[in-house]
């Protein structure tokens, strides 16, 4: 049995597995959402107040978080993965805000001060989600599915030359992304107890990004690496107290520096690294130069 | 009344005010290779953009074994038999060269969420005997682990059509495939068009090299500042006044 403790932790630590996984989805199509809190508070929200107000069970509450995610995650997709990565972002840390803001003023579900009520979770159900995502990915990263995300993100335009409809696949592979943060948001809920709009704002997104970033997006366990680190490091770095956040700046600034690509990783160009983040200009026009 | 497979019908295309395109017409029978040449500026990758629907024309009307494809996306031009290459290579260059040829397979292969059952049907099977074949068929094969972006270019030109082949179109649009090629390239891309002409493949080739275009073409058009200058079999269009004016300015 594990202590309360270690048994928090533990939650923790999965649940920013999940959204580490969640994220790296949709980043292997290239498309980086900066507003990914809002699909976990819109998970968050869903299920609890299905678990709190109407006495569903966690499980079907998650997996109905996850349903309302993957809708809100295709609506916002379809508007914004058309646009380029730098409209991609705006947009999405928009959406964010505009949930942020509604259900600050949802009266219903608590407002400002947010909901509670909810009954915990466990780390099992928390197992067996990443159990699944990572059985998904597995056969996801060896399908053609998966070469056609690859393909994507490398050049779209090429992608279309080939026959690819890359709205239509972006904005599925954002949807399951959605999804699965939905149900990160749901059990995460559901493990601190309390929920307001505030947990689910810009610094939750970022936190979410550098999972990815930070681990490497070469393959899908890179985003379990960065999560399980930068979970991890706070506890780690405890001791530190007041230095801890110059300490953690500087390791990540050290590590961007040394490893761009993440910790995990070859650092070839193959698939996608730090620097497809730097391509945050409008690039969008002719197919080819004339001649 | 020839049998035509596309047909570009007073294609007019503007960029803010200026016409790269002029009200030009290009009638491609099946089973021919038809070349588009023209000094710089001509208008010729403009045309070919606006065929493979990456351009919508500003007036005109593209049809493809009749259908009016004109404001049809790129992607959907693929599973109607049209697909392309480009002047300046894209390749998915991170992407192995196995990879960029399974990914030019994608309109004949289930890629659903069904796709990931890791057990392969027999269709499955077969898409990936065909692109072994066609790695062979382009002497790829011994790359075929290889990132795209680590082979030499002219290796890279070749994956690029082997790419665009394993679609299966009926319909082959290459923007300059001599583009940047070694005299000996050149000289090997020669039969391997026509080849894919034997197999049934009707060809629209834009170039320059005019060696290529004379060994390969059955009809040239000829185009100059957005318009049609002539058309016809290659020794007499390209040695007409018009053509040699527009070339050589005298």
């Amino acid at each position: 049995m594990m202590d309360a403790y270690t048994e928090a932790v533990v939650i923790r630590l999965g649940i920013a597995i999940l959204l580490a996984l969640g994220y790296w989805i949709t980043a292997a199509t290239g498309k980086f959402s900066f507003g990914h809190a809002a699909f976990m508070s819109i998970g968050a929200y869903t299920a609890s107040i299905l678990t709190v107000k109407f006495d569903w069970s966690l499980e079907t509450s998650m997996l109905v978080s996850g349903l309302t995610a993957a809708v809100a995650g295709a609506f916002i997709g379809w508007i914004a993965l058309r646009l380029t990565i730098l409209y991609l972002a705006i947009i999405t840390f928009a959406f964010a805000e505009i949930v942020k803001i509604l259900l600050d003023s949802w009266d219903y579900a608590g407002g400002a001060s947010g909901l509670f009520g909810m009954r915990g979770t466990t780390p099992q159900l928390l197992a067996i989600c990443i159990g699944v995502v990572i059985v998904y990915l597995f056969f996801l990263t060896r399908s053609r599915k998966g070469l056609s995300y690859e393909a994507i993100r490398e050049d779209e335009q090429a992608a279309r030359a080939c026959g690819l409809g890359v709205t239509r696949i972006s904005v599925e592979a954002f949807a399951v992304s959605a999804a699965i943060t939905g149900v990160a948001g749901a059990l995460s809920a559901h493990e601190t107890l309390i929920i307001t709009p505030a947990q689910f704002g810009a610094p939750q997104s970022l936190l979410i990004i550098l999972f990815v970033v930070l681990g490497g997006v070469q393959y899908f366990w890179g985003a379990i690496v960065g999560a399980v680190v930068l979970t991890m490091l706070p506890i780690w770095f405890d001791f530190l107290e007041e230095y801890y956040q110059i300490t953690y700046g500087l390791l990540f600034v050290a590590l961007m520096i040394l490893r761009p690509q993440g910790i995990v990783g070859s650092g070839t160009e193959r698939r996608f690294t730090m620097r497809a983040l730097a391509r945050l200009s409008p690039k969008r026009g002719k197919a080819d130069g004339d001649g | 009344m020839a049998d035509l497979q596309l047909r570009a019908l007073d294609i007019t295309k503007h960029f803010q005010g200026v016409a790269a395109l002029a009200e030009v017409t290009l009638e491609v029978e099946r089973g021919s290779i038809h070349g588009v040449v023209g000094p710089n500026g001509a208008g010729k990758t403009t045309l070919l953009n606006v065929m493979s629907g990456f351009l919508p024309p500003s007036r005109g009307v593209v049809e493809l074994d009749g259908r009016d494809v004109t404001r049809l996306a790129p992607q959907k031009r693929v599973p109607l038999g049209l697909t392309r290459t480009f002047q300046n290579l894209r390749l998915f260059g991170g992407l192995t060269v196995r990879e960029n040829v399974l990914l030019g397979q994608h309109s004949r292969a289930r890629t659903g969420f069904l796709s990931l059952w890791p057990l392969r049907t027999a269709a499955e099977k077969e898409l990936d005997r065909a692109a072994e074949h066609a790695l062979e068929a382009f002497g790829l094969t011994e790359y075929r682990r290889r990132r795209a972006a680590t082979l030499p270019y002219g290796l890279q030109k070749q994956l690029e059509i082997a790419r665009a082949v394993s679609a299966k179109p009926r319909l082959l649009l290459m923007d300059e495939p001599a583009a940047g090629m070694t005299a000996k390239e050149r000289l090997d891309l020669v039969p391997r068009i026509r080849a894919l002409r034997d197999e049934g493949l009707t060809v629209v080739i834009v170039e320059h090299d005019m060696e290529v275009i004379g060994a390969v073409c059955d009809v040239v058009t000829v185009l100059n500042f957005g318009r049609k200058l002539v058309e016809g079999a290659p020794k007499v269009a390209l040695a007409s006044a018009e053509v040699r004016t527009a070339y050589l300015g005298t």
